[in-house]
């Protein structure tokens, strides 16, 4: 009887240990939101929108997880990407749909030519992918900033001075998406009381989980899950385990230009210079919020993820202002709770890497015992 | 064989994903379309204001037009229609016109004068590129961003 | 003699020879381009002597194998404690430098353990998790200045009468106060003696240190952490030390930035303060595991270097300011090049 006892608690202790993250969240935000005083319509409308707006973004990263590579904080190389397309597309006046869909298809090649970059130098750092991406990100920040900044308008022909700078070359700091704001939002949105649905994006979405859970099952799909395991045996079944790597970043990439023009189409305002990087940071930590870890991410673990994510970070201005009186302290809040987030989630990976290792290392040593005492 | 048919098909999909590009090229288009109710000189000719004109676009109606008056739409593609209810002169019975008009690929800003229309002038006479004088009161200091961002904001 | 090149450029480094070349050809095109020399070479130095102790604090990590310490925001948030409350308690003139320094002591010892420990369970992930503990101890900070109890009028906001600023000048209490100590200038350029004597007495300090018995014991248990179990020496006391000293030297050396800079700079200015320093060190020729006092030296001078001669010539020739993208393409390009080369097994 004790023994069920025992195997109970454990099983309770490694639900608590697996899942810390999301429970705090869900703590966090059960506090927060009565105290905020939003109304649970006013909620689930915001719910829905960064739903819609977030989830490809998010999609995005459970390739290379899948890969072995970790978080890919490159991400935000596919989201320069895109908006790199969009600053053309929307130079040259294609609006609506038609221009989501073409700067889409323009997006592919950056995102490819940097997804190439990014996985040879991931290949070069193994062991030390998360970081090294961490300051790739960094590094063709500068190179986009190079790009954007100081080619645009100059070498690289933009015809309309209303998105250059006063100086005449490069790109200004916010350009406006006006023109196809929330058309793809708006195609089949469904409005239900207060709460506004758009149908169009939620299905793309959709389609993106079922080409995941599609991709899963392929060759190609089980030799980056080979790869992750254990890269030497992948090697030694005859996978081209550099290749399968490049690859997984290279879909990443690509996904993230997508993902970032759905995302600038919702907001409908590109803030050139920054929005790549803050898109980065908080889609890892609204993964990681989902249960997701770094080895293991599901796409349950996204849309988790988006939900507790968001809601506490719509949540935590008000509440903050309510509990001390001064709002700032909310902003600060939720920006200290989504890099505590991260912090939380790789320290625990890391623990439970070495409790792992620790643990075959017992359970050889037990091994070992057994057959000294059988001789 | 089968590498053949490999590049094949992926060629085929190439062309197939360049073919949607130049698709979303044209018909993604857009332009702002601007309808006059002013006097327009042509030729020596005086084509005079109308009275009124309701401008109606996609069903609904966009702007009703006095004399000297404009109003503006946006138009995604190479064609644009409209719906006029005229009245020439005061007292007179309106009468309603279908316009239907292509759109010149290269011009963003369309000025469209009504009267000339109306007064069957030849396409350079009553349809003119407009372009914005780009203003100057920009946000001054709008230099490079650093890289020391406050990881904040709506998003 | 060409094998004797080849085998220099590899030892040197491609990247490292190229940013050398790169501000070289600043140095020489300076004058010719109508700049002011002198004061350009002023401005190197001080900011060298800003810089170095905080690059500095690098060499105690790297040298015990916890790889390049991304969670130097820690020890500067002690810094920043120090600073606070020195001005907080009254102090002022050099007095308020030295209580800085007393009062920054035991937050940096206190919050350096706490890192040390969780150092040392998370073996193999450093970087990573340092980076965002710094991160994370930042933006909980941001909220602490806003929180604490701080009443001095020069220190908070006017209007609310609490809360901290962002900015809080340092002219009264330590600015320049090192700068100005033992100043001696040559012709048009002036030499900040005081500052550099400080770092040069904890570079000093620290190179003996590594010569002891515990600092040859901390480059053993870098070099190879199972050897040096074997020999008997205690590998996570001797990490938690190194992460100790190094977020101590950040604290001084952030309050040796802020005498030179003339402000203390809270909320997310410390957010990104790590890279800077772990590019500097790298640009002087250090590695992942490996760190020299002259690879602090040859990388703080060259990477401030760069930062101030590379806008101002820059503007002289095409009249555009790309520094700030050249400085962040050259330092993180830099910090990849370091990531991406074999763990060297040092003998």
């Amino acid at each position: 009887m004790s023994t069920k006892q025992q195997n109970a608690g454990k099983t309770a202790l490694n639900f608590l240990r697996n899942n810390t993250v999301p429970l705090m969240f869900i703590l966090i935000c059960a506090v927060c939101i009565p105290i905020s005083g939003f109304s649970p319509s006013y909620l689930l409308n915001e719910i829905i929108t960064r739903l819609g707006r977030n989830a490809f973004l998010i999609l995005s990263l459970l390739i290379p997880i899948m890969a072995g590579m970790g978080l890919n904080f490159g991400m935000t190389l596919g989201a320069m990407a895109g908006e790199m397309a969009l600053i053309f597309v929307s130079d040259w006046q294609i609006w609506g749909i038609p221009g989501v869909v073409l700067a889409m298809i323009i997006s592919v090649p950056f995102s490819v030519i940097l997804g190439l970059i990014c996985g040879k130098i991931l290949n070069m750092a193994k062991g030390r992918e998360m970081i090294t991406s961490y300051i790739i990100s960094f590094f063709i920040n500068g190179i986009y900033q190079l790009i954007v900044l100081y080619l645009m308008g100059s070498i690289i022909p933009i015809a309309h001075g209303s998105i250059k700078l006063p100086r005449g070359y490069g790109i200004r700091n916010t350009v406006s998406l006006l023109n196809m704001r929330q058309c793809i939002d708006n195609l089949l949105a469904i409005r239900i009381g207060g709460v506004k649905i758009p149908a169009l994006t939620l299905l793309i979405i959709a389609l993106m989980c079922l080409l995941i859970v599609w991709f899963r099952r392929t060759k190609l799909g089980q030799d980056m899950r080979a790869v992750g395991q254990d890269m030497q045996v992948a090697r030694d079944a005859g996978i081209n385990v550099e290749r399968t790597r490049i690859i997984s970043i290279v879909i990443s990439t690509v996904l993230a230009g997508f993902g970032m023009i759905l995302y600038l189409q919702n907001i409908g305002n590109l803030s050139t210079y920054s929005a790549h990087s803050q898109v980065g940071m908080f889609c890892i930590a609204a993964l990681l919020v989902g249960g997701a870890s770094v080895d293991r991410a599901s796409i349950g673990n996204v849309f988790l993820g988006v939900t507790l994510f968001h809601l506490m970070f719509i949540v935590a201005p008000q509440a903050g202002a309510k509990i001390t009186g001064d709002s700032m302290i909310g902003e600060y809040f939720r920006v200290f709770v989504s890099y505590g987030v991260i912090t939380l989630a790789l320290i625990m990976y890391e623990m439970k890497k070495r409790r792992q290792k620790a643990s075959i290392g017992e359970q050889l040593a037990l091994a070992q015992k057994e057959e000294e005492q059988h001789e | 064989m089968n590498n053949k048919r490999k590049w094949i098909f992926r060629g085929c999909t190439l062309l197939a994903i360049l073919l949607i590009a130049v698709l979303m090229f044209i018909v993604g288009r857009g332009h702002t379309v601007y309808i006059d109710n002013k006097t327009l000189e042509y030729n020596g000719e005086s084509y005079g204001a109308l009275q009124k004109s309701e401008v109606w676009v996609g069903g609904e109606r966009l702007s009703k037009l006095g004399k000297r008056d404009r109003t503006m739409t946006t138009v995604i593609g190479n064609s644009f229609e409209m719906k006029l209810i005229n009245t020439v002169n005061k007292g007179d019975e309106p009468t309603e016109t279908t316009v239907k008009i292509s759109l010149p690929y290269g011009w963003d800003g369309i000025l469209v004068n009504i009267p000339g229309y109306l007064a069957n002038l030849p396409q350079e006479a009553w349809m003119t590129e407009f372009i914005i004088e780009p203003t100057t009161e920009e946000a001054a200091g709008e230099e490079e961003a650093t890289e020391d961002e406050i990881p904040m904001g709506d998003f | 003699m060409k094998e004797k090149m080849a085998s220099f450029v590899a030892s040197f480094g491609l990247p490292r020879l190229i940013i050398t070349g790169f501000l070289l050809a600043l140095f020489i095109l300076a004058p010719i381009v109508g700049v002011d020399l002198p004061m350009q070479i002023t401005n190197v130095i001080n900011r060298f002597s800003w810089n170095a102790i905080l690059v500095l604090a690098m060499v105690p990590m790297v040298h015990s194998g916890c790889g390049l310490n991304f969670g130097l925001p820690l020890g500067i948030i002690s810094g920043l404690l120090g600073a606070t409350l020195s001005l907080e308690f009254g102090f002022t003139g050099p007095l308020s430098f030295i209580m800085a320094v007393v009062i920054s002591t035991p937050f940096a010892l206190v919050l350096g353990m706490g890192y040390g420990a969780l150092l040392n369970r998370i073996k193999g992930g450093e970087m990573m998790i340092a980076t965002y503990v710094g991160f994370s101890s930042v933006s909980f900070m941001c909220m602490m200045w806003l929180l604490l109890p701080y009443h001095k009028a020069d220190m908070v906001w006017g209007l609310a009468g609490k809360g901290l600023r962002t900015t809080i000048s340092l002219e009264g209490y330590y600015d320049k106060v090192l700068a100005n100590f033992l100043q001696i200038n040559i012709g048009k350029v002036s030499i900040p003696v005081g500052a550099l004597l400080l770092f040069a007495l904890l570079a000093f300090a620290m190179w003996a240190f590594l010569h002891t018995k515990t600092g040859t014991a901390m480059t053993a248990v870098g070099s190879n952490a199972t050897f040096a179990k074997a020999a008997g020496i205690k590998v996570d006391k001797i990490r938690m030390l190194s992460v100790v000293m190094s977020t101590w030297l950040a604290a001084i050396g952030i309050l040796v930035y802020e005498q030179g800079f003339g402000f203390i700079q809270l909320y997310m200015a410390p957010f990104y303060m790590a890279l800077p320093a772990v590019s500097a060190i790298l640009i002087g020729g250090a590695s992942v595991n490996k760190a020299t006092i002259m690879n602090v030296i040859l990388g703080t001078f060259l990477f401030q270097g760069i930062v101030t001669m590379t806008p101002t010539v820059m503007n002289s020739v095409i009249h555009t300011d790309m520094s700030e993208v050249i400085r962040v393409i050259a330092s993180n390009g830099m910090i990849l090049y370091a990531l991406t080369r074999r763990s060297e097994v040092t003998r």
